[in-house]
This record gives C-alpha cells, sequence and structure tokens, in this order.
C-alpha cells in the first residue's frame, strides 16, 4: 500500500475517484433538463454566475454537460476494454501457455491485426458498423483486443516456464486447473497495469472518433462531441472546446499517473 | 541474406493477411457498392442489373480474387466519390502524408532525446520530475486538441502560420512546409512525449552500467561520455520504439489532416469513410496498414545496421 502514497498515486488515484464519482452520480444528482436547456439569451458566453464554465452555441450550460458527458465517456472506454480484456485474455493464455502451432497461428493473426492502427481500425469498424454508442464500443473493443492479447501472452509464456509450473505439471496438474490456479493468478499484475493504461487510450479513442462524426452521436453527450462542436466557434467562445478538452485530459492524465505508480507496486520489474 | 529472404517471405504473407482482413471487414456493409452508387430509393431491377454487372452477386472469394488481382496488377478500381482512378488518386495524397509524417518523426526526435537525455543524467531530481511531467502531459492530451490549440495560437491570434491546406513540395517548398508545420507539431508532441519516456528509462538504465563506470574513471569529459558512449547504445531502442510510433502516427493522421484539411492519405482515408466509399476504404486501409508493416521492416534492418553487435542471422 505504502507504493500508492508517492505524490502521484495520490493526484493519479484522486483523479481516478473523482472521475468515476462524476461518472456515477452526475446523472443522479443533475437533472437532465439543466444540460439541455437552452438560453438563448446567453449563447458562447465566458464564465458568468449562471454559467460558472460558460455556454454553447445552442446557449447550453458546459459545466453540466461536461459533467455530464462523463459517463458516456467512461462508459464506452470502460466497457470496451473489458470486451477486449474478455477476447484477449483467453486468446493471449491459450497461445503463451500451450505454444506450438495455436501459438503461431494466433500470433500471426494478432500481428496481421498489429499492422492496422488502432484508430484506424476502431474508424472502419464505427463507418462499416454504422456510427452509434454500441458500434463505438464494439470498433474500439475490438481495435485493442490485438494489443491486450499480445501483452498476455507474453506474461503467459513467461510463467509457463516458472519452476512452480513445471511442479505442478510434474505431479499432473491438469492443463485448465493449472491456468486458473497457477497461470492467471499470476499473469494478473502486468495485465492490471496494462487495462488502466488502455482505459487512458480507449477515453482518446471515443474522443477522436466522436470528433469525427464516426463514434457517439446526439443526443448522447460525451467530450469529444462536445470539441466537435466547438470547432466552428472557436474565436468567439474557445470555452467551448477547453471545457471538455480539459476533461479528456484530466482524466487520461490521471490514469496514467495512476497506472505508473500501479506499475511500480505491482511489477517491479520493469522500472 | 537469407535472413532477409526469410523476413520478405513473412512479409508477403502477412501482406495478404492485411488484404483478406480489409475486404472482410469492409465486406460486411449492410449496403454494398451498388446501393452507394444508386442511393437507398434506387429502383430494385436497376439496382439488380447494376450488381450483376459489377460482379456483386458473386462468392465471397471471387469477389476477393478479383480485388488483389486488381492491387497486384495496378488497376486498383475507381473511388465512387472522387470518381477518379485510386492508384493515382491515392499516390498523390501518400506524399502530403510523407510530409507531416517525416516531419514530425523529426520534431518529436529533435525534442524528446535530449529532454529524454537530461530527464536520465538528474534521474529523480527535479530536472527528471520536469521531463516527465512534461512527457506525462504530452502523452495524457488528445492530439485533435493539440490541434485546435496550435491553430487557434499560431494561426488566429498570432496570424504567423496556414491553419489549413496542403501545398506540393514541388510547386512551392517553402509554402509547404509553413502549411505542414503546424500539423506536424500537433502529431508531434503525443509522439515526443513517449519518446522522451522511452530514451528517459534507457539512458538511465545504461548510464548505469559498468562501462560507463570506466569511462567515467578514465577522466572522459561527461560530454563525451553522454553522447558518444551512453547515447550510442541507447539510440537503437529509441529507433524501435519511434519505428513502432509510424502506427501511431498512421491513426492519428486522419484527425489532424481533417482538422487542418491536409489533403494526404489520411484525409482521404476520412472521407472514404464518411461517404461509405467501399472501394477506396479498401485500398487506403490496405495501404496504410502496409505502408506501416514496411516501415517496422525497414527499422528493424536499420537497427542492426546501427548497431555492430547485432548480426543479421
Amino acid at each position: 500500500m505504502r507504493g500508492f502514497l508517492t505524490a502521484k498515486g495520490i493526484i493519479g488515484g484522486g483523479i481516478v475517484v473523482i472521475v468515476l464519482l462524476t461518472a456515477l452520480f452526475a446523472p443522479l444528482l443533475i437533472p437532465d433538463t439543466w444540460a439541455t436547456q437552452m438560453d438563448m439569451r446567453a449563447r458562447l458566453s465566458g464564465p458568468t454566475l449562471a454559467h460558472p464554465l460558460g455556454t454553447d452555441q445552442l446557449g447550453r450550460d458546459l459545466m453540466y454537460r461536461m459533467l455530464l458527458g462523463a459517463q458516456t465517456s467512461i462508459m464506452i472506454a470502460g466497457t470496451a476494454v473489458l470486451m477486449s480484456l474478455v477476447i484477449g485474455l483467453p486468446l493471449g493464455v491459450i497461445s503463451g501457455y500451450f505454444g506450438g502451432w495455436i501459438d503461431n497461428v494466433l500470433m500471426r493473426l494478432v500481428d496481421t491485426l498489429l499492422a492496422f492502427p488502432a484508430l484506424l481500425l476502431a474508424l472502419t469498424i464505427s463507418a462499416v458498423l454504422g456510427p452509434n454508442l454500441t458500434n463505438t464500443i464494439i470498433a474500439i473493443g475490438i481495435a485493442f483486443t490485438p494489443y491486450l492479447a499480445r501483452i498476455i501472452r507474453g506474461e503467459a509464456l513467461r510463467v509457463a516456464q516458472m519452476p512452480y509450473v513445471e511442479a505442478a505439471r510434474a505431479v499432473g496438474t491438469p492443463d485448465t486447473l493449472m491456468i486458473i490456479r497457477h497461470v492467471l493468478p499470476n499473469i494478473m499484475p502486468p495485465v492490471i497495469v496494462q487495462v488502466t493504461i488502455s482505459l487512458a487510450f480507449a477515453i482518446l479513442a471515443e474522443a477522436g472518433l466522436s470528433f469525427l462524426g464516426l463514434g457517439t452521436q446526439p443526443p448522447d453527450a460525451s467530450w469529444g462531441l462536445m470539441i466537435q462542436a466547438s470547432r466552428d466557434f472557436l474565436d468567439v467562445a474557445p470555452l467551448t472546446a477547453l471545457v471538455p478538452g480539459a476533461a479528456v485530459a484530466i482524466t487520461v492524465l490521471g490514469l496514467n499517473m495512476f497506472g505508473d505508480v500501479l506499475r511500480d507496486v505491482l511489477d517491479p520489474r520493469t522500472q | 541474406m537469407h535472413y532477409i529472404a526469410n523476413r520478405l517471405l513473412s512479409v508477403a504473407f502477412t501482406l495478404l493477411l492485411i488484404s483478406l482482413i480489409t475486404f472482410l471487414v469492409t465486406n460486411i456493409l449492410p449496403g454494398d457498392v451498388a446501393m452507394v452508387i444508386m442511393g437507398t430509393q434506387s429502383n430494385p431491377e436497376a439496382l439488380a442489373g447494376l450488381r450483376e454487372s459489377l460482379g456483386l452477386n458473386d462468392p465471397l472469394i471471387a469477389q476477393y480474387g478479383r480485388w488483389i488481382t486488381g492491387i497486384l496488377t495496378g488497376d486498383w478500381g475507381r473511388s465512387l466519390v472522387f470518381k477518379e482512378a485510386i492508384g493515382p488518386l491515392i499516390a498523390d495524397k501518400v506524399v502530403a502524408s510523407a510530409l507531416i509524417v517525416v516531419m514530425s518523426m523529426c520534431i518529436a526526435l529533435a525534442a524528446a532525446i535530449p529532454l529524454g537525455i537530461w530527464a536520465a543524467v538528474h534521474r529523480d531530481k527535479w530536472q527528471d520530475n520536469a521531463a516527465s511531467t512534461t512527457a506525462l502531459f504530452g502523452v495524457s492530451l488528445p492530439d485533435f486538441f493539440w490541434g485546435i490549440m496550435l491553430i487557434l495560437l499560431f494561426a488566429r491570434y498570432l496570424g504567423w502560420l496556414p491553419s489549413s491546406g496542403f501545398v506540393h513540395p514541388a510547386d512551392d517548398f517553402v509554402a509547404a512546409v509553413r502549411h505542414a508545420f503546424l500539423p506536424s507539431l500537433a502529431l508531434g508532441l503525443g509522439l515526443m512525449a513517449h519518446l522522451t519516456r522511452m530514451t528517459r528509462s534507457t539512458m538511465s538504465s545504461i548510464l548505469s552500467q559498468e562501462f560507463i563506470r570506466v569511462a567515467r574513471a578514465k577522466g572522459l569529459t561527461e560530454r563525451t561520455v553522454i553522447w558518444r558512449y551512453a547515447l550510442a547504445n541507447a539510440i537503437g531502442p529509441v529507433m524501435t520504439v519511434a519505428g513502432l510510433q509510424v502506427g501511431y502516427l498512421f491513426g492519428s493522421i486522419i484527425v489532424i489532416e481533417s482538422l487542418f484539411n491536409f489533403t494526404g492519405m489520411g484525409w482521404l482515408t476520412y472521407q472514404a469513410l464518411l461517404n461509405r466509399d467501399i472501394p477506396l476504404i479498401q485500398s487506403t486501409v490496405f495501404v496504410i496498414a502496409a505502408v506501416v508493416m514496411l516501415t517496422n521492416l525497414v527499422v528493424d534492418l536499420l537497427y542492426a545496421a546501427v548497431d555492430p553487435r547485432i548480426k543479421l542471422p
């Protein structure tokens, strides 16, 4: 636990907790109408008492939209990473643990997928399936799977050669039990670190997809969508871009800091 | 030579797989090329006729065979949106993207290597913290956000550089670089952050090794130790990571080129995706994946050339 009590750990962990709480509770505490109400007399306004962070082109309050957007962004990123973990974990473990031709075939496929830049793959899948919230999750989830599978495979390969696995094999432990009891628990630390960092990348990916109009669609509010909407009003109201941009940046920064500290604590080999 | 031949064979095989995946992904589209050409409100009979004439009723494997033969023989088909032959269209756009990819890589390396060395030399002091925090911010901000900020600062407020458009280097080199500068900087900042972290960690592990202590004990100046001894050993891993980041760059150019209205491969891919121009999507996605893979091959070979300890078997 002591490893978390560095400046980086406290700031990173604090940001992650605050963002998660916002994503969970903002929609319960803030009525929808506050974020959709159009104040036509105060369009594109700077900070005022009524609108502390200003308003967008339709006179909607930027602070409320940013707070409510947290849920969409976090939900998409979280589900997408969960999806890539659900596919990537068995692929990586099977490939690394069994080796041989299974490993060859699976990793050749993974390497091929890695030749596609993740954002390009996600954009293509999203465009092909038709952009909406569910398909954004699927697109990011598929695009991230090869990265996780590759890392998990490396870890499984390392663990499979450990003396304790050899010992367990010598006493006749069946493969399934071996994977559950010995391999999975021992590959978890680096996998958890990777998942945290993937979450940061998934938030960036969602923002990028929505920014290009191939991710979240209105009326859902997400940070990327807010930045996209701000493009035409940058001169008059820079806050329309700065508010959601800062939300993305702070969240990703928090996740990266937390990921770095997690790595130091859980995985001391790679410092 | 044996190694290179093997690598090339494996590259050819992977290219084949890439083409197969590209083709399959674009064929799960709910509509097809005929629908895109004629629109959803079109006469079903005319649609069926067009499908037949385009060969869309053939089995998927036959369609793939036709497409890949076309790719290999230089007949890449026609874009539905631009109404042009795809081959020359892509050749034209590759120049623009190459310009910003190379420029952003130069910007990133020029900043990341000194910054990373500075952090590693002053490990765990304020200089290290400052460099690492800068890098962390660079990694955390979305590149399109950098782009927007750069447009606001350099194009709108200061008016120093143009914020959109592409000029071909052959027409006017200075104008080409001026137009490419802001998009390259937006791409380079994120990349710089990754490379700084990599340089710092590689350099700090090398600086704690025996031969560095020996070099210092011999009385060599700190400058010689760092730049000639340590950096010579750190440059390989940094180059490998820089090569791997080319894939990341080719993902980012889609966003950045669209933001800056810079008509390169990323912009072209975005137009293709937005308009569901299936033949163009297939070709652009295939070309980008192929370029990323070939870059990694080149980096591997360069690594062996730079580092005499690595002999190609």
